[in-house]
């Protein structure tokens, strides 16, 4: 393998890294990825695959926290980014527990999966684009800053993503505060039809679609609508795309015509996993492979134009003194991953792409002292805050059914109070209160502690666990340069690579935005007649914080973002609109960190759509 | 002295008091061999021949008057001075499929009654199918 001479190497089988590979060996070249997790997880087909993920649903069984990465390997020698280890921090106090050595104030509470296919296989599959003013903030609402790239810009792109990730969604219920009719184009449908929402979402719309809302003096009416995602439904036949193609004439990424669309079954069975079955365990696991993880896109790679590295850690990018020129990728490679014993390896090729997610990006940046004539590496970190409020509705909804969320509130994503505070989304919740107070197993226990037991325990819990309603308000948080990733030789893992520090805390205009939030809340809580529950615990939350004094509790999203931001030239920025480091011509990066801004949707279908977009500039520059 | 029959059967009617299932759900599980063992290997020997002793006498005296068996569990079981919290535990077991915080095994969580209880399935296990959700449960 060692002879073989690559076009390209990339740092990671995520979606980032793996839509970069997909798109590269379909086009001819030669591309070896290096991957931190396991052998096993980076099977692609047939009884291994299948072997292999029945292990992680089997450990997922069994773990006692069913936490977004506990049917994941944990590696001593490339350990994940952990919530499990998030703590509540003490002023000017360190936390070393997990991976990330949390400095604070507050603690960074977002993770992610080192193994193959990266956190996709954990991801919820939300698939909003992001609105036309997202990508313009400073020039409209004189906040944080403006992308080099537009809305319109990225849209083409946007529908390579929806084809790649199997979106399914109804283009007629996307109505979103700040957009045009065009925003989608003309006929534009989603690969596959909408996902069913569920009957939680009907009761909790029947009062709040259409709700007047005030608001710091102003009235809003509120809409409830389906939200597109990537799991799989029915196949819309009037889709009329089925490939990405790379045309060397024209020297651009097409989507394409060939063959009627037809969705990603899982990857051991094309039997298995063609529709949603409505496991409601899409975070950490989809036992069907029903929703989309990155393997998907690895498995259509050319295989006989791809190897895969696993095992394989890296710590460092090699820059040519003199040239500028990236010469090589250092990893450690390991044998047994909970001992520190390992062998070196150089990568070498033409291209290189950093695809490892935002924060491991910026540390092996920082690490290879690479990319940073702007000081922006590991700059600007961010993700979106999750407040959470909870209550009893008066008629049973049933949750813990389905998808986690089919329907959101789009109303808050944009408008004029964008210049005063963040703006956020509503998605519904179909999943009880499991995630702020772990029911219902916190039921039982409470139930028990109560001396409830026979019948009355279970019409006990029938009664309670029915009626569980969980909104989010998802907040954009904005860039700032003091939250980031740095490196300090006092913090290493086992294999003597750097664990990433995190400097991170939250701004008046987020702490607004939970107070708005929070005003919004109360009146649909009222309009719905919900028994209000929520409780933000000044002593026991982690990322608690205080806004004219009142207490709000957020949590992390999953959503990285950040940390190697794009932008207009090399000392705002660290790579260009072509999301080549402007430092190092050579290197390329993907991932949520190339991300200005993040706007109100999750970022992986824009992270996705901007993957697409630097495989094709790759290519350009392959072909030149 | 009580044979570990005679035992497992006491084990099966006090976990249809315990539980509000009745024996054919309880059994529809295939988890009370494993439960009862569970028991075995996480309590005192003292605390489970007491606590079986006690279940004996509760439904023998109790027999088929509903009442006065709830009265008899509450105060002589259910407290959590009442061998080392058991019935408690039972409970757990059931519903969860824990010991305490840890799961029994992958099916113990799949077979958790809790989700019974709330008229769904465990997250991950006995996937109800595309579109379910939209309506009520059956
Ligand atoms: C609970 C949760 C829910 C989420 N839900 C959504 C959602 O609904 N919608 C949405 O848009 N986004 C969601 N996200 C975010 C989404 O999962 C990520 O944005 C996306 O997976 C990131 O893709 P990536 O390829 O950049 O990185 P990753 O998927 O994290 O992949 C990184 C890859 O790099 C490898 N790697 C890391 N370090 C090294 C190293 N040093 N050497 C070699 N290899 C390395 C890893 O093993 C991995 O394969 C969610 C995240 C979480 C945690
Ligand atoms: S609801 Fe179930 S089947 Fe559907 S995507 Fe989630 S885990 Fe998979």
């Amino acid at each position: 393998m060692e002879s073989i001479q690559y076009d390209v190497v990339i740092v990671g089988s995520g979606i980032s890294g793996a839509v970069i590979a997909k798109t590269l060996t379909l086009a001819g070249k030669r591309v070896l990825i290096l991957e931190a997790g396991l052998e096993a997880g980076i099977a692609l087909e047939g009884e291994a695959a299948y072997n292999a993920y029945q292990n992680y649903l089997e450990t997922f069984y069994k773990a006692p926290a069913k936490a977004p990465n506990s049917p994941y390997p944990d590696l001593k020698d490339a350990p994940s980014i952990d919530v499990l280890d998030i703590v509540k921090l003490q002023p000017g106090k360190t936390s070393t527990k997990g991976y990330l050595v949390q400095k604070g104030p507050l603690p960074f509470a977002s993770d992610c999966v080192r193994g193959p296919g990266g956190t996709t296989l954990h991801w919820l599959g939300t698939t909003l684009r992001m609105l036309p003013n997202d990508f313009k903030m400073k020039s409209v609402y004189g906040q944080s800053i403006d992308w080099p790239i537009s809305y319109d810009d990225l849209k083409p792109y946007y529908q390579m993503a929806e084809l790649e990730i199997g979106v399914s969604g109804d283009v007629h219920d996307q109505n979103y505060p700040g957009i045009t009719p065009d925003f989608f184009g003309q006929q534009y449908v989603f690969p596959m039809k909408k996902i069913p929402q569920s009957y939680l979402d009907a009761v909790i719309s029947k009062k709040t679609n259409k709700l007047k809302v005030n608001l710091h003096g102003k009235t809003y009416q509120l809409s409830c609508i389906s939200t597109p995602q990537g799991r799989n439904s029915v196949p819309d036949t009037d889709y009329p795309y089925s490939k990405i193609v790379w045309n060397n004439r024209e020297k651009k990424l097409k989507i394409e015509h060939a063959d009627p669309y037809s969705n990603l079954p899982s990857l051991w069975d094309p039997y298995t996993g063609e529709r949603c079955e409505g496991n409601a365990s899409c975070v950490p696991i989809c036992p069907v492979q029903a929703k989309y993880n990155a393997l998907k896109t690895l498995k259509k790679a050319d295989q006989k134009n791809l190897n895969i590295l696993t095992k394989a850690v890296v710590s460092k990018v090699i820059i040519d003194d003199k040239t500028q020129q990236v010469t090589g990728i250092a990893y450690k490679r390991y044998t047994n991953p909970g001992e520190p014993e390992h062998t070196t390896g150089l990568a070498t090729a033409h291209v290189y792409v950093l695809a490892a997610s935002a924060i491991e990006n910026a540390k092996i940046l920082l690490a290879s002292d690479a990319a940073n004539s702007s000081d922006q590496v590991g700059r600007n970190l961010m993700g979106h805050l999750v407040m959470l409020t909870w209550g009893l509705s008066k008629e049973k909804v049933y949750p813990y059914r389905g998808p986690g969320s089919t329907t959101n509130i789009p109303t808050f994503r944009d408008g004029d109070f964008r210049s005063e505070h963040a703006a956020w989304i509503s998605p519904i919740d179909n999943w009880g209160w499991s995630w702020p107070v772990f029911s219902p197993g916190s039921d039982v226990s409470t139930a028990i502690a109560n001396g409830l037991f026979g019948k009355a325990l279970r019409t006990h819990i029938n009664e309670v666990v029915t009626r569980q309603v969980l909104l989010h308000f998802e907040v954009e948080q904005t860039p700032d340069p003091d939250n980031r990733v740095t490196i300090d030789p006092e913090y290493v893992d086992p294999l003597g690579n750097y664990k990433p520090v995190i400097n991170y805390n939250v701004g008046d205009y987020m702490l607004k935005a939970f107070e708005a939030a929070k005003i919004v809340s109360d009146q649909i809580f009222a309009a719905n007649d919900l028994e209000d529950h929520t409780v933000y615990n000044p002593v026991t939350d982690p990322d608690y914080v205080v806004y004219k004094g009142q207490g709000y509790t957020f949590r992390g999203a999953g959503h990285i973002v950040g940390t190697h931001r794009m932008g207009f030239t090399k000392q705002d920025s660290v790579v260009n609109k072509e999301q080549r480091c402007w430092d190092h011509s050579n290197l390329f990066l993907a991932g949520c960190g190339n991300m200005p801004t993040l706007g109100t949707s999750n970022p992986t279908l824009t992270m996705t759509a901007l993957a697409f977009s630097a495989a094709e500039n790759i290519l350009k520059q392959l072909e030149h | 002295m009580k044979t570990p029959t005679d035992h497992i059967t006491l084990f099966t009617e006090i976990s249809v008091w315990l539980t509000g299932f009745n024996e054919a759900e309880l059994l529809a599980t295939g988890m009370l061999d494993t439960y009862y063992q569970a028991l075995q290997a996480n309590s005192s020997q003292d605390d489970f021949s007491y606590f079986f002793k006690a279940v004996e006498i509760i439904l023998h005296q109790n027999r088929n008057d509903i009442a006065s068996t709830e009265k008899a569990i509450a105060s002589m079981l259910m407290p959590v001075s009442a061998y080392n919290g058991i019935a408690g535990s039972i409970i757990t077991m059931w519903y969860t499929g824990n010991w305490g915080n840890t799961v029994i095994s992958g099916q113990a969580y799949i077979q958790g009654l809790v989700w019974d209880a709330a008229q769904t399935h465990p997250p991950g296990a006995k996937q109800p199918g595309f579109g379910s959700w939209n309506m009520p449960p059956l």
